[in-house]
């Protein structure tokens, strides 16, 4: 007993100490590749932000802030940067709202299950640039499918709508197409969800009579909530760095009127030539991201603490 | 003085989620040269890849590593390899002033003899200088003319091609009464190529990007304003192809090609492009319509092609050029990259009998600033903003560019 605690005590003690160096030669490798494809690029972005840098991509020396001055004065930044909040809510939220039901149904024990499943994580797996160009020639202006249709429909008269072009369309097509993409990944996380959740819990609620919704709203979609945490916060991170599917579909325009930070950023370096302030966009986005990841790292460790 | 990148630029690779892979060639004990150029058609790798070929067999110590690339890719290339210090040894671009200003070219003497030099037409070489020395050299341009369907706009009454804005109004007035389907005229200002389909409607209203004269830039004034403003008249008219400033030149001229559209600014390479669409349409070719006050101009538009400065390379790129400029093999550049205005007085001679009439306008052509360094960056900004000035107000989308441009210099 003494001696077995003892061994116990030792342990614990040693363990702070040595344990980085032992493990060392088992994550080194991985802490090497994040050194080398995550750190130093962050530190490069940053120091490349702080460096006046012309059109012709030539670095000229230390400029201090200067380029986060210009981008600040951009007169455009706030209204993108509002877009970018709008757009990053509405896709995650969308998304959510409809994974719901989705996960619930593919959970159901119905025939032919397994291809609906198969069919709903197409369009997951396809590469999204593919995804986005199929949308763009769907909603073509005068060969796209969808105007065809809705005008065999007789539902589409006169001119057709130019769904990608027309910014009064263009933003929330990109929405939808930016939710169709996300809702796979999303609903599979919430049926891995729903699978986790106890039988025996679920019967004893039906048991004392709970009807379908109350056992849903009361026992489901609370055990959900860790679930929908990760692909709340998944989607975030994937939906503001959403770059595909905006520059395949409308590469930002007309002027900056479907512009993410994200294709701003790099509209800025390789349209406009405008390299400083993109660099500066580039830390600012990179910022946030972090912030989401932290936020990210304390939700996982809130709910594993709790398991 | 200025300092080359030496490292990544992150802060791009951060943001563009696109990476480009290059192919890895083992190195050789000769000199090898890299070189990179856009694909003006698919017929280029080809003519590449056998012009090397013989170029090598030619000149046993050196090797040549060719990298064909796209517009949309070589656009943003070109500015990531100078910041990433892979700088090529050879470009062909639409662009050469920011490097020639950043002292990273061969001074065009530097590669070719006087003969050969005196051989370029010499409006091209002109705009190939950066501070009165040329730094690049042209390889073939293209003007551009008012293309119009013969079928849609002489049934729709449409007796004379029109000459003036006014005439184009009443002609695509009458083409939208007689074909409600059909776009009369297409504008595309998407950001394609948007800077060169406003520069040659307000040229045609004496507007200009950049004054010569005062060396100045005058993106924002009257005339170009008034450019704008009839522009945007068509377009509510609803006499334009819906959402002008989203549509880009490649869309406009499928339109056309589909015998939707009834007139178009089109470039001298169009007809063999719409060879390639298989298109049907009988068009006619014209002087480009001018305003009242203005008179019919033709925008000029060039590539280039610049040799890079770095240690040891200077014999090679100079052979490598020099073979390019070698009467066959640029014949066979010409005929790969397709219809375009040779940059030589030998090659013009020859030329296709289409391409006449484009040549014929030349001496009434306005070219882009493009020796300036602030161009390429100006030139970015318009091609993104300009055609949301027919969506909100044109005067204050051509004040922001302005104010791009001055901030971006005069140099």
């Amino acid at each position: 007993m003494t001696a077995i605690s003892l061994g116990a005590k030792k342990v614990k003690n040693r363990r702070p100490a040595n344990s980085f160096l032992s493990a060392l030669p088992w994550i080194g490798p991985a802490i090497l590749l994040i050194l080398l494809v995550v750190v130093w690029p962050a530190i490069e972005l940053i120091r490349i932000s702080l460096t006046k840098i012309t059109s012709a991509g030539v670095l000229e020396g230390f400029n201090g802030l200067g380029n986060y001055r210009l981008l600040f004065e951009n007169p455009d930044l706030k209204t993108i940067a509002i877009r970018t909040v709008i757009w990053v809510l509405s896709v995650v939220f969308l998304t959510v709202i409809i994974s719901l039901p989705l996960a619930q149904l593919i959970n159901q024990n119905f025939p032919g299950r397994k291809f609906v499943r198969w069919a709903m994580i197409v369009p997951w797996a396809a590469s999204v640039v593919m995804t986005s160009i199929i949308w763009k020639w769907m909603l073509e202006l005068t060969s796209g499918e969808f105007n065809l249709t809705l005008r065999q429909l007789g539902i589409q008269h006169g001119q057709p709508v130019d769904w990608l072009r027309d910014p009064r369309f263009s933003f929330y097509v990109l929405i939808w197409v930016a939710v169709f993409v996300s809702i796979p990944f999303t609903t599979f996380v919430i049926l891995a969800g729903l699978q986790s959740i106890p039988h025996d819990i679920v019967e004893a609620a039906q048991v004392d009579g709970a009807s379908a919704w109350q056992v849903y709203r009361g026992i489901k979609f609370p055990l959900l909530r860790n679930s929908l945490l990760i692909a709340t916060i998944i989607n975030l991170i994937n939906v503001f760095n959403s770059f595909p599917i905006i520059w395949a579909l409308t590469r930002g325009g007309p002027g900056y009127n479907t512009d993410t930070t994200t294709t701003f950023a790099y509209k800025m370096a390789f349209v406009e030539y405008n390299m400083g302030p993109s660099t500066a966009l580039g830390v600012i986005n990179f910022g946030f991201i972090m912030l989401i990841v932290l936020v990210y790292l304390r939700v996982t460790k809130a709910t594993r603490d709790q398991a | 003085m200025k300092k080359i990148g030496l490292r990544r630029l992150s802060a791009i690779a951060a943001v563009s989620l696109s990476a480009t892979v290059l192919a890895v060639v083992p190195a050789h004990a000769a000199t090898t040269i890299k070189i990179i150029t856009p694909n003006y058609t698919d017929a280029m790798p080809a003519y590449y890849a056998d012009l090397n070929a013989r170029f090598e067999a030619a000149n046993p110590g050196i090797k040549v590593e060719h990298t064909n690339l796209s517009w949309d890719d070589i656009l943003v290339k070109g500015r990531t390899l100078v910041a990433t210090n892979s700088t090529p040894d050879i470009m062909n671009l639409n662009t050469f002033s920011d490097y020639a200003a950043a002292d990273l070219l061969y001074k065009a003497t530097d590669i070719f003899d006087a003969k050969t030099l005196a051989d370029f037409v010499p409006a091209f070489i002109d705009n190939s200088k950066y501070n009165g020395t040329a730094y690049a050299v042209p390889d073939l341009a293209s003007a551009r003319m008012f293309f119009y369907n013969k079928k849609i706009l002489y049934t729709s009454g449409v007796n004379k091609v029109p000459t003036t804005w006014a005439e184009v109004t009443a002609a695509a007035k009458k083409i939208k009464a007689k074909y409600p389907s059909v776009y009369p005229i297409a504008i595309p200002l998407g950001s394609e190529e948007a800077q060169g389909e406003f520069a040659i409607w307000a040229g045609g209203n004496n507007g200009r990007y950049f004054d010569d004269k005062t060396k100045k830039w005058v993106i924002n004034s009257k005339a170009n304003v008034e450019t704008l403003k009839f522009l945007t008249s068509l377009v509510k008219a609803g006499l334009t192809q819906p959402s002008p400033a989203s549509t880009n030149r490649t869309d406009a001229f499928k339109l056309f090609s589909q015998g939707k559209v009834g007139m178009i600014n089109a470039s001298v390479f169009f007809p063999s492009t719409l060879k390639d669409y298989k298109s049907k349409v009988d068009y006619g070719v014209a002087p480009f319509p001018h305003s009242a006050t203005g008179k019919s101009i033709t925008l000029g538009v060039q590539d280039y092609f610049m040799a890079f400065k770095k240690p040891g390379n200077d014999v090679a790129v100079k052979a490598w050029m020099n073979f390019l400029f070698q009467p066959t093999n640029y014949a066979g550049f010409l005929k790969a990259a397709g219809g375009f205005i040779p940059a030589t007085k030998s090659a013009s001679t020859a030329v296709d009998s289409s391409l006449l009439p484009f040549i014929a306008q030349l001496p009434n052509a306005i070219f882009y600033p493009g020796d300036l360094a602030a161009w390429p960056k100006v030139a970015g900004t318009i091609t993104t903003q300009v055609g949301t000035g027919v969506i909100y107000d044109a005067k204050g989308v051509l004040d922001k560019i302005q104010k791009v441009a001055v901030a971006a210099g005069t140099k």
